[in-house]
This record gives C-alpha cells, structure tokens and sequence, in this order.
C-alpha cells in the first residue's frame, strides 16, 4: 500500500490536503481531506437581529464577501417581507460584476495559470510574462474598486443593508466605473486567449451535472429565485435542500453535496453550460467560439470560463452603471412582518451560494449556509480518482500524478474556508 | 537573513537608522498589510492608517487594495523605497520588530485572498524599486481579539520611525 499525498494543497484558499491510496497501480480511494475547522456561524448568528447577521456572516470569506452578503441580503429580506427599491437592484448587480472580476482574474492569471506554464508559481512567471501578471493585477485593482465604490470598502463593506443601501455611489464614482471597465476590455480579451490556447489534460474527464441560478429577465448574471439543471430541470432556490442533500464524511470537516445521488458542478462552467448562450458582446462571440461538448466533462475548462466571465461583467458594466446613474437614491425599505422565511441564492464566483433564514419575532431562529466549494467537493472527488486512475495507467510519475491532481482541484477555484488546502498519494 | 535586528522597547532610533539606511534615495511608500479583524494581525493596517493623514499620497493598507497599489508604485519613475509593514511570525516575543530584506521574504503563496508579498516585492524591484517588509511579532490573533499592549507600543514605534524618514524623503 502507498499513499501519494499533496498534504497543503497550495493556491487555494483554506487548509486542506488530497489523499490517493495506491494498490500496485490500482486506486483504492482518493480523498479531499479539510483540515480548516469548522466555524459554526450558522448557530452564532441564532438569536441574532438581521442586521447584525449582516456584521457576521460576510466574513466567512474575504474574496466573495459581497456574495456572502448579497445571499444574506436576499434571504431576509424574502422572510421579512421587502421588496428592495429598483436602485438597489442595480447597485446589486454592480456590486457582483466587481467581485466577479476581482476573483476571477486574480484565479485564473495568479493560481492557474503557472501549472499550464509549467511555473511554481505566479511569482516566478514574473520573469517571461511580466505584462500578464500586471494585466491580472490591473483587472484584479479594478474589481476591487467596484467592490469598494458599492459596499463602502474593499473588504467587508457595510453600504448593502437589508432593504437597500446605506450609501449610493456617487456620480462621478460611476462615471469613472464606466470608462474603466470600456478601457479593461482589452485586458479581458487578452485572458480569454491565453486559456482558449492552452492544452486541457483529458485525465479527468466524466460526465457529470451543472447547477446554476436562472437569472432574471432571461440575462446572464449572478442571481435568481430559481436553479438550473444541466439536465433541463428546474427548481425553485426554496427547495434548496433537495438540490444539495448534504451529508457529513469522517475525512473532512466541510459537508457534501449529491443531487439524486449524483455529483454536480456549481461555478463559472455550470454558469456558462446553463445560461452561456444569454451572454453578450465580445464575450458571447468568445464563448461561440471556444465553447464545446469537452466543458461538459473537464472541470479544467473552468478555467477558460471564469475569463469569458469575466470580460462579459466587464462589458456589462456600463449598462449597469447608467442605470444606477438615473436613478435617485430611494430610502431604505423597512420590513412588512417580523416572522418568516426565505432563501437567497446568488451565483459567488465559486458557484451558488445559498443563505437560508427562518425569523420569528425579528430575531434569526434558523440560519443555513450551504457554499460552492461544499456542493464540489464530491464532484472534485469523483473527478481526483479518475485522473489519478488513468494517469498511473499511462506510467506517470509520482510528481506528474501530483500535478495533475492539483490543476484538477484548482480548477474548481475551491474556497475551502468557506467550505468550512488539499493531495496525499498512499500505497498498499 | 541579513538587516536583521531586534527593535525592542527604547530601540525606535536604531529602527529609524535602519529604515533610512534601506530607503535610500526616492520616495517612500508604505503597504500596511493584515486583518484589523484578528487583533494584532492588523498592527501593519495600524501603522499605515495612522500614516495616511500626514502621507495621503505614500501610505496605503488593504483598505485601499494592495496589490493595485503595488502596481502602480512600480510604474512610476524614479527611485522608490516601499516598506511592506506586516505581522509575522519572528519566533520572538510579542512586539517584537524586525526589517527583512526582500530576498528573505518567506511569504511566496498565493491565495485567492490574498496575492503573496513575494509576488508585489518582485514586481517592485524589476522596477527597480527597493523592498523591504517590517515585521511585528503578534502575541494575539483571534478573530475579534483586541491588539496587545506589546504590539500597540510596536505600532507606536514604527509609525514614528517611518514619519520620520517619509518626512525626510517624501
């Protein structure tokens, strides 16, 4: 028996590691073991007035704070009753075009790209790509500000309150958001090639099934009331447990996620597998072109759409913005009962983040967070025994089995600090 | 490691000679890197914050995005000096305060929170920008943890000490 073991699953966020127990060449089990420990926020906030939920609960991730914040937003205002003014829905949308930006170029450029390039690390591509390292800085700067020009600050903003907004953008905020984005494009662009040119290991392809929110008005984008099913089915967020099932394993302190007992996908390929043809601009010419049956089953192709993405929030900003521009800033909605429940999905870059709230009396009875890394981690699995399992047929070494694992798992973008780092390889 | 010292308690104008000796010539920026919400994991926010008022233009925190500021810092011309000011782990007591040249800079991970100091540090000196990073050993850092009373007079400490060479520099 030997184990090949990645024990700190580098460029991910948390702490995790992945196990393959070996046989000879055959693979008795791969597991993705958590080791970050559980934060048990959901029993934190019990007791907890919705406000002050908002303090707690977007701090469970630094990078998509604003999803955290926006599923919290949406969840209860559902259970107390508000219907948020028109601006605020626009600011809303701007808000996760910014985070979006923020997080997949800072994935896609700093923590993919150096495996394909066959770097250690971002660090060291600095040498021979120096213009897209900065190119990923630039993007990643500009996501940040939008993050900051809508919720107050870059990280943990306060401005996004349940009922509206503490604080508009300004005008001139906007108007700089709008020139900006026009200017990155190119940038954008430019990410898009580069993984459009890549070789994609086919080590770890299988079927498997995408989920993603249905986003209103049959656009493209990061929320909506209702999940699609690669398969053409379609369910209500409400009934998100039955989309997730979860379930605790004894390897790992994040829970896991089947659908009808099956694995599934949630991110920015499931977003593009299900809503892809809603895109726009250069980005629905992009995805046109670059889009084939191989996203179905490798989860390396993530990668290659968190940059189509993310040129299409890009491209989506100056909408946005005039639309929040036009608007005079409403009052904040105040709710209309005291108990209640309800669900909010939004598509974090990761995948759909759901934040469910039952209320009795204006004070939180019940909160459930079910995150994307936590829905992945078994889909992740499935995929890590596969390309483990094929890799030792096609005599790899030990270091390229390693490698290929890692490009597997982090082409999932995993936020296992969210989920509650990641490879050992043993034998028997 | 080399400029390696410790800058305890009556130390500050050690530090200061210290810092004036890696400055050299241009301006001075400093990058308070941490999490104000994990106690003295926050103190480089602390020093750059306090820094901000006198310093608008050279005194920046991740409260302002660092890795964009790095970037920009490195497209100016001219000489240029940036102190990263950061907790870290010095294996000493709390408080503790030591400058580490960018060659020794152990940080070299990224993450999707956060890009490495190794990354900004050698963006920075391809662009021919001095880098150093200040280190205070934390003593605490819990989240929502109050900052020690070691690591506040360390703030103290290395606030004045860069005023001081950012007065004479900037």
């Amino acid at each position: 028996m030997r184990e090949l073991s990645i024990e700190n699953l580098a460029r991910v966020e948390g702490h995790g590691g992945i196990t393959v127990t070996l046989d000879g060449k055959k693979v008795k089990s791969v597991t993705l073991d958590i080791h970050e420990g559980p934060r048990l926020l959901e029993q934190l906030v019990k007791g907890m007035t919705p406000a002050d939920d908002l303090n707690v609960v977007p701090r469970i991730c630094a990078i998509c704070t604003l999803s955290h914040r926006f599923a919290a937003i949406r969840g209860l205002e559902k259970a107390l009753g508000i219907k948020a003014p028109e601006k605020a829905a626009w600011t809303r949308e701007l808000m996760m075009l910014g985070e979006n930006v923020e997080s997949n170029s800072l994935h896609t450029m700093l923590l993919a790209l150096p495996d394909f390039l066959g770097y250690p690390s971002a660090v060291a591509m600095l040498n021979d790509h120096a213009d897209d390292v900065k190119r990923a800085l630039r993007l990643k700067k500009f996501g940040n500000h939008v993050m900051a020009v809508t919720s107050g600050r870059i990280v943990h903003g306060e401005n996004p309150v349940v009922g509206g907004f503490g604080k508009y953008p300004s005008k001139k905020a906007l108007e700089e958001i709008k020139l900006k984005s026009h200017e990155l494009v190119p940038d954008a662009v430019r990410v898009v090639e580069i993984f459009a040119s890549l070789e994609y290991p086919t080590y770890s392809e299988a079927e498997t099934l995408f989920m993603s929110v249905n986003a209103p008005r049959k656009e493209y984008g990061y929320y909506g009331d209702t999940i699609l099913i690669s398969n053409g089915k379609e369910a209500n967020a409400e009934d998100y447990k039955k989309l997730t099932n979860e379930r605790v394993v004894s390897h790992s302190f994040a829970k896991r996620s089947l659908y009808q007992e099956k694995t599934f996908t949630v991110g920015a390929n499931a977003r593009l597998i299900n809503m892809g043809k809603r895109l726009d601009g250069q980005a629905a010419d992009l995805f046109k072109e670059h889009y084939s049956d191989k996203w179905l089953k490798n989860p390396l192709y993530n990668n290659l759409a968190q940059a189509i993405e993310m040129l299409w929030s890009l491209e989506h900003m100056p909408e946005i913005v005039d639309k929040v521009a036009s608007m005079d800033d409403p009052a904040i909605e105040q709710p209309t009962r005291t108990t209640g429940s309800g669900t909010g999905a939004v598509e974090a870059p990761r995948g759909v983040l759901y934040h469910h709230y039952e209320i009795k009396d204006g004070l939180i009875d019940v909160a459930d967070i079910i995150t994307p890394t936590a829905q992945n981690l078994d889909d992740i699995e499935k995929h890590l025994k596969l390309t483990a399992e094929r890799m030792l047929a096609d005599d790899k070494q030990d270091e390229e089995v390693r490698l290929g694992l890692e490009m597997v798992a982090r082409a999932y973008d995993p936020c296992i600090s969210c989920a509650t780092h990641l490879v050992a390889l043993k034998r028997v | 490691m080399h400029k390696l010292r410790d800058a305890p308690g009556g130390a500050e104008a050690r530090l200061r000679a210290e810092l004036e000796d890696v400055a050299g010539k241009g301006k001075v920026y400093v990058l308070g890197l941490g999490n104000t919400d994990r106690a003295d994991d926050g103190a480089g926010v602390l020093v750059a914050q306090a820094l901000k008022k006198p310093f608008p233009e050279f005194s920046f925190s991740e409260h302002d995005g660092v890795e964009g500021t790095a970037l920009d810092i490195s497209e100016r011309p001219g000489d240029a000096t940036v102190f990263f000011v950061d907790a870290a782990n010095l294996k000493s007591p709390p408080g503790t305060i030591r400058v580490i040249m960018a060659d020794d800079i152990n940080d070299k991970e990224i993450t999707t929170h956060r890009v490495a100091v190794a990354l900004m540090a050698t963006l920075l000196e391809k662009s021919g920008k001095n880098v150093a990073v200040v280190g205070i050993q934390p003593g605490r850092i819990e989240f929502r943890g109050t900052v020690t009373s070691e690591v506040k007079d360390s703030v103290e400490i290395v606030t004045r000490a860069l005023a001081a060479v950012m007065s004479a520099h900037n």
